[in-house]
């Protein structure tokens, strides 16, 4: 049946193949034009190595941080199939509580304390952000996302849009327009040197305790009777009710969960980037749901890959490409877009079948 | 039973207390100055009134009904008066009446000694030199003075009688009593349900509709010719608060004649209802001062915003976050158009295409026709890419594209100016005369704005809604029910999804224009996300689907809350309260679609990406139950084997 | 008679299952042709290839002497191809009259700015359609509900709406995929009926998916079956009743060697 195969092909270049094709172009030409970008402009600017490399440490610490939001919006997504829009202002109220408890320290002198002393403190300012975070996202699941439940897909997209405006201009009102400033404990504001590669203490930490945070939550989705159940819930809330899991209470926790790992996301963001303000959670939060795409939303382990990508791509592309730094921004979103186009499913994405919703 | 009561009145305290805290964190006492301890304490004894009532017909609930979810009772659904007289009517037993009363007592005293100790707490850290207000911004002496009813210099001075907590205390309480005693006497008198049924009679009687009819048509008509009447000179009307009192008038003048429209008989009644309406809104450019102008020409803008987003939204249910973009293509390309600044790229092209680089290159209504054009090959530019993705994953690529065109505005500086923006845009004139020269002291430049968005918003409303009634609306709803089933219908995806996005665009990039020579300075901080928020709000809440409902939502989230410049700090943060509780109270909107209002609470798309191939439902259970089905057959031959 | 509907050597592969395998059919024109075959045999599979849902990998499909392979659905129901669904797939929130009207959406060509400026050309043929859309209701014999919105419709009638819907499109071959699924004997008569009307009133070829054997011998001249996406049997319906690979497959291979005539289900 030679033939007919040749007359299928022919006759495919019409129809939707034409869109396919014409788009599988669009995306090659993309790809030439970053690669004959960042081998004619980027590599020819002729930076060290240590610059690269210090970019992209620079890049994981951020990809870090953002991964801690990007499970928020993941593991909400994968039990309730909504967008939490609000979470980026979960994190910023995490930066905030963080700001206090670190002046609290200070006027208590801690900052200035042996190690153990600053340790503990650096502790308790990332659990009470984290306990901050948490009693506003379990406000928001309560109030502006429980009612909605049964509502079609668009109602509580726009009460979450609704709760993330609410949440931003309380904090205005309440805390003021102006920038609160961390400032970093004597203990931990160094770096450290190796070659030409300088590592600040901060970046290690934000990193190593991100990676642990994950782990910590990796452990207790796959490990434990909890995450078994919220592992119940997101493949089919109504079965998982009758086999006895209670729904509600999973969603709650599941929004602590999530609240949580905002919260010191928040605190470190604040030290990462020294200060918070009102509006300080809308772009991270932004750029977390990229992430969140970016490894196939609804995927835990694709949202921390996929926000240390984004991390490292917006650290080290706007240098590769040769373009200002203002522009990393527009590499993130061009990124998200361009991955939606291309693999809707995410870089690790499962497929989520039609059946969940 | 006691202990569990009085748990729930703490609770019911501690709720209210968090509200109150919330307020008075956002200075909210400061702002009302001497009057803010009685209104406070009405808010609390509205709070608890309502959670009483909940209780209170719980606990008769669990007498009358046997289990079951009792709902809410405020937002019963179905018939007004559906509780029979008996069931509500009946006396409550005294018990379950005095437990009432001291749950109202105790949740009023918890809440006023929680009151008390913060405000004593607030006081005398102010009183004792330690500076709270940059940590917490609206604690000031005239703010926490205003909670304990002193002025600010005694607080300052540490300087506050004892009994003015005492006294805070007691207004709280009574508050919780008063509202106790309100909830239990209209239970036991059965007020609400005589009242309800009483009311209902006379909405049922024909005169009383008759008479509610006439006064709901005549009553935009009377608020026009008050405005009107307010505008003559000598005539005030609430003393110096003139301005907004008319502007609040004229808002609802132009959301009550949306309302008289649909009270009116279809026929020749609804069409001089219409065109008498239109004079009389018509006239309004003319009687309305500069402010007054200025908010409603930026009100009807956004009706031509919501309008075009309608179609992409609520037509063809592409749920698009980035539609600023094809605003902001319009206002840019009118403003490269008409503004004195010109960069080097458009004047490059404007000398390969061989004309000359004059300034202004084109009037309002001749740059018209090239602004709705670029912006509709933006919306297609745009559209081409996300054609295969449906829903989130739409509304996220979308909102993308929106914040990469702002980022792009802003870092171009080349071509857009970037953050200085484009200054100095022409204002349309009227064939060939300037505006200044025929509007002299007949019509204002703000008030020329707002008729021009008046007739241009008519206009697009009329293209809406011919459009959504031809077959290319039937083919947008058939798309936003069931894209599969509507292309092997004979819908021709591709094109009709690209031609929602055009005109959705069109209609932004028209209202861009006029936002821009409304602006006369426009700089890439106009076009934030919140353009495209405030868009997709106001379909949302006036209904979405629904043009009549637009222009509601608009008048409700674009011109009140100009009403309330005074307490613009207030202001966001009561919308997007609002945005919430309307999405929870009213899913459909204000005034919804016929349509929308036939299934509000349906899940309907439910969720899907859009993979290479991806395998229907039945067509998976097709293939993966083959073999079980094989299988069972088999089994079911084994048995047929053993029978015989 | 030549045939309409031309099916040769179709093959769609999903991942590595062959969902329908190989599969040659003729259709003639103004026929009633049954597909049968157990659940997962690939019926659906190749009604989707049919109507360009799926793209099949290899083979050829022939529809009044022209290829179909390649055309989007829309394109294919403008050649003359309509299809009702296994699981009723109705726009849910429009009116019965609105379903048929979009049905229609390919017969109407009046311009969008016709639309706009509500020409006198498009008023006429707005009302032709809405007339036809009214006619083909009655004939499916839902002419009193035609304001009524299609969710609200009893299941029996929202089948009937698909084949009008369908209908509007004025195909000359319809897919019917089992119209008669979940219905009860009287409305699975008034079914049958409008099947056998729908070929001698409107002259429209039928090809239809159906599991109850009573539909498909009463109804149907000729019956394909397909297991494990081949085909295994065509011919009339008394053939295909005596083929012993028919009964294997619906039955398993044990039951054949006892007696092959001996199966009432069939």
């Amino acid at each position: 049946m030679a033939p007919s195969r040749l007359t299928a092909q022919a006759a495919g270049v019409n129809g939707k193949t034409a869109l396919r094709f014409l788009l599988r172009a669009f995306g090659a030409a993309i790809l030439i034009l970053v690669i004959w970008r960042v081998t004619t402009v980027g590599l020819a600017e002729g930076y060290p190595a240590s610059f690269w490399i210090s970019q992209a440490l620079n890049g994981l610490v951020l990809g870090g941080v953002y991964a801690l939001v990007a499970l928020g919006y993941t593991l909400v997504y994968g039990i309730l199939f909504m967008i939490n829009f609000a979470h980026g202002e979960v994190m910023m109220i995490g930066g905030i509580a963080g700001f206090f408890a670190l002046q609290f320290s200070q006027a208590r002198g801690w900052m200035e304390g042996p190690w153990p002393v600053v340790v503990a403190a650096l502790l308790l300012i990332m659990l009470f952000g984290m306990a901050a975070s948490v009693l506003i996202g379990v406000a928001l699941e309560r109030l502006a996302y429980r009612p909605l439940r049964q509502a079609p897909r668009l109602v509580p997209l726009i009460s979450a849009i609704g709760a993330s405006l609410f949440l931003q201009y309380s904090v205005l009102l309440i805390f003021g327009v102006s920038p609160h400033s961390y400032r970093k404990p004597a203990l931990i504001s160094g770096g450290m040197r190796m070659g030409d590669v300088f590592i600040p203490y901060t970046g290690a930490i934000i990193f190593f305790t991100s990676i642990l945070l994950m782990l910590a939550l990796y452990f207790i989705i796959q490990r434990t009777k909890l995450g078994r159940a919220m592992r119940a819930v997101a493949e089919d809330r109504a079965t998982a009710s009758l086999m006895g899991v209670d729904v509600n209470a999973v969603i709650v926790i599941t929004f602590m969960l999530g609240s949580a790992l905002a919260g010191a996301a928040g605190v470190m963001l604040g030290f990462h980037n020294t200060v918070v303000k009102f509006n300080s959670g809308f772009v991270p939060g932004l750029k977390a749901f990229t992430a969140a795409v970016l490894g196939g939303i609804g995927n835990i382990p694709g949202a921390m890959f996929g926000a240390l990508i984004l991390g490292l791509i917006e650290a080290i592309g706007p240098s590769a490409l040769g373009i200002p730094t203002e522009y990393k921004d527009v590499i993130a979103f061009s990124l998200l877009v361009l991955i939606l186009i291309f693999r809707p499913s995410g870089l690790f994405g499962e497929v989520l079948s039609e059946k969940k919703a | 039973m006691l202990p569990i009561l009085a748990n729930g009145a703490f609770r019911n305290g501690l709720i209210v207390f968090a509200f109150l805290g919330y307020l008075i964190l956002i200075g909210i006492p400061g702002r009302l100055g001497g009057s803010a301890l009685p209104i406070l304490a009405l808010v609390a004894a509205l709070f608890f009134w309502v959670r009483l009532r909940r209780d209170l017909s719980d606990i008769e609930g669990s007498f009358l009904r046997t289990g079951g979810a009792t709902g809410k009772p405020g937002w019963r659904i179905g018939e007004p008066g559906h509780t029979s007289p008996q069931e509500a009517g009946t006396p409550l037993p005294g018990r379950e009446g005095t437990l009432a009363i001291r749950k109202g007592l105790l949740a009023g005293i918890t809440t006023g000694l929680l009151i008390a100790v913060v405000s004593f707490a607030f006081a005398s850290a102010i009183g004792s030199g330690t500076s709270i207000q940059p940590v917490l911004d609206k604690v000031v002496p005239v703010n926490v003075a205003a909670l304990i009813g002193v002025s600010p210099g005694q607080i300052s001075n540490d300087e506050v009688p004892p009994l003015r907590y005492l006294l805070q205390v007691l207004f709280f309480t009574a508050a919780g009593l008063i509202a106790a005693l309100a909830a239990v006497a209209a239970r036991v008198h059965g007020l609400q349900t005589t009242a309800v049924a009483r009311l209902s009679t006379y909405l049922d009687s024909q005169l009383f509709r008759k008479a509610a009819r006439f006064a709901g048509i005549l009553l935009p008509f009377l608020l026009l010719a008050f405005i009107a009447w307010l505008g003559i000179p000598g005539v005030t009307a609430f003393g110096s608060n003139e301005g907004t009192v008319r502007l609040l008038l004229t808002l609802i003048a132009t959301g009550s004649g949306l309302f008289a429209l649909r009270l009116a008989h279809p026929g020749r009644e609804q069409k001089t209802v219409a065109l008498l309406l239109a004079l009389g809104v018509l006239t309004l450019p003319f009687i309305l001062d500069q402010f007054q102008n200025s908010v409603m020409g930026l009100v009807f803008i956004f009706v031509m915003m919501g309008l075009g987003l309608n179609i992409v939204v609520g037509y063809a249910g592409l749920l698009d976050l980035g539609y600023v973009a094809f605003f902001a293509i319009g206002a840019y390309t009118y403003a490269f158009l008409s503004a004195p600044f010109s960069s080097p790229y458009i004047s490059d092209l404007l000398t390969f295409l061989g004309i000359s680089p004059a300034n202004p290159l084109l009037g309002y209504w001749t740059a018209l026709p090239v602004a709705m054009l670029t912006a509709a090959i933006g919306g297609i530019l745009l559209g081409i890419p996300v054609l295969r993705l449906r829903g989130d994953y739409l509304a996220i690529v979308t909102l993308g594209f929106g914040e990469i065109i702002r980022l792009f505005m802003l870092n171009l500086g080349e071509l857009t100016n970037g953050p200085r923006g484009i200054l100095e845009i022409s204002q349309p004139g009227l064939f060939g005369l300037a505006p200044q020269s025929f509007s002299s002291g007949l019509l204002s430049s703000q008030g020329w704005i707002f008729l021009v968005a008046l007739v241009s918003s008519a206009v697009v409303a009329f293209v809406a809604i011919r459009l959504n009634d031809s077959r290319l609306g039937r083919a947008w709803f058939a798309m936003q029910e069931d894209e599969d089933v509507a292309e092997a219908t004979g819908v021709h995806l591709v094109r009709t999804k690209l031609l929602a996005f055009a005109i959705g665009a069109t209609f932004a990039g028209m209202a861009g224009q006029l936002y821009a020579s409304r602006q006369i300075n426009i700089f890439p901080e106009n076009f934030s996300l919140f353009v495209s928020i405030d868009a997709l709000a106001l379909i949302i809440v006036g209904g979405i689907g629904s043009p009549a409902g637009i222009v509601l939502g608009a008048l409700a989230l674009k011109g009140l809350p100009e009403v309330l410049r005074g307490v613009d700090e207030y202001r966001i943060v009561a919308f997007a309260a609002l945005l919430v509780i309307m999405m929870i109270v009213r899913p459909a909107g204000i005034l919804p679609s016929a349509r929308r209002r036939i299934q509000v609470s349906s899940t309907e798309d439910q969720i899907s990406t859009p993979g290479e191939e991806d395998l229907d439902e039945e067509e998976l259970d097709e293939v993966t139950g083959r073999r079980a089905q094989a299988a069972s057959a088999n089994r079911e031959a084994a048995r047929g084997q053993e029978g015989p | 008679m030549t045939a309409l509907l031309s099916i040769q050597a179709v093959t769609k592969v999903f991942g590595g299952l062959t969902a329908v395998d190989n599969v040659d059919l003729d259709i003639a024109e103004r026929s009633i042709t049954s597909l049968i075959g157990p659940n997962g045999a690939g019926k659906t599979t190749l009604f989707n290839c049919l109507t360009g849902l799926h793209r099949p990998e290899t083979g050829e499909i022939l529809f009044d002497g022209r290829s179909l392979i390649g055309l989007r659905p829309d394109e294919i129901t403008a050649r003359g191809v309509a299809r009702t669904y296994q699981n009723i797939r109705l726009f849910g929130r429009m009116t019965a009259l609105e379903n048929v009207l979009v049905g229609q959406h390919l017969r109407l060509h009046a311009s969008h700015w016709s639309a706009i400026l509500r020409s006198a050309r498009q008023q006429a043929e707005e009302r032709a359609a809405r007339t036809f859309a009214l006619e083909l209701l009655a004939f499916v014999g839902l002419e009193s509900h035609a304001e009524v919105v299609s969710t609200n419709l009893p299941y029996g009638e929202q089948r009937l709406l698909e084949v009008a819907r369908a209908l509007g499109s004025r195909p000359s071959l319809l897919l019917l995929d089992e119209p008669a699924a979940g219905m009860n004997p009287s409305e699975t008569d008034r079914m049958m009926e409008l099947v056998h009307r729908l070929r001698d009133e409107m002259g429209i070829t039928i090809f239809l998916i159906e599991h109850d054997m009573k539909v498909v011998m009463s109804v149907s001249e000729t019956v394909a079956v397909l297991d494990y996406g081949e085909k295994i049997a065509e011919g009339t319906p008394e053939e295909v009743r005596a083929n012993a690979r028919v009964v294997e497959a619906y039955l398993g291979p044990e039951v054949v060697l006892q007696d092959t005539a001996d199966t009432p289900n069939l």
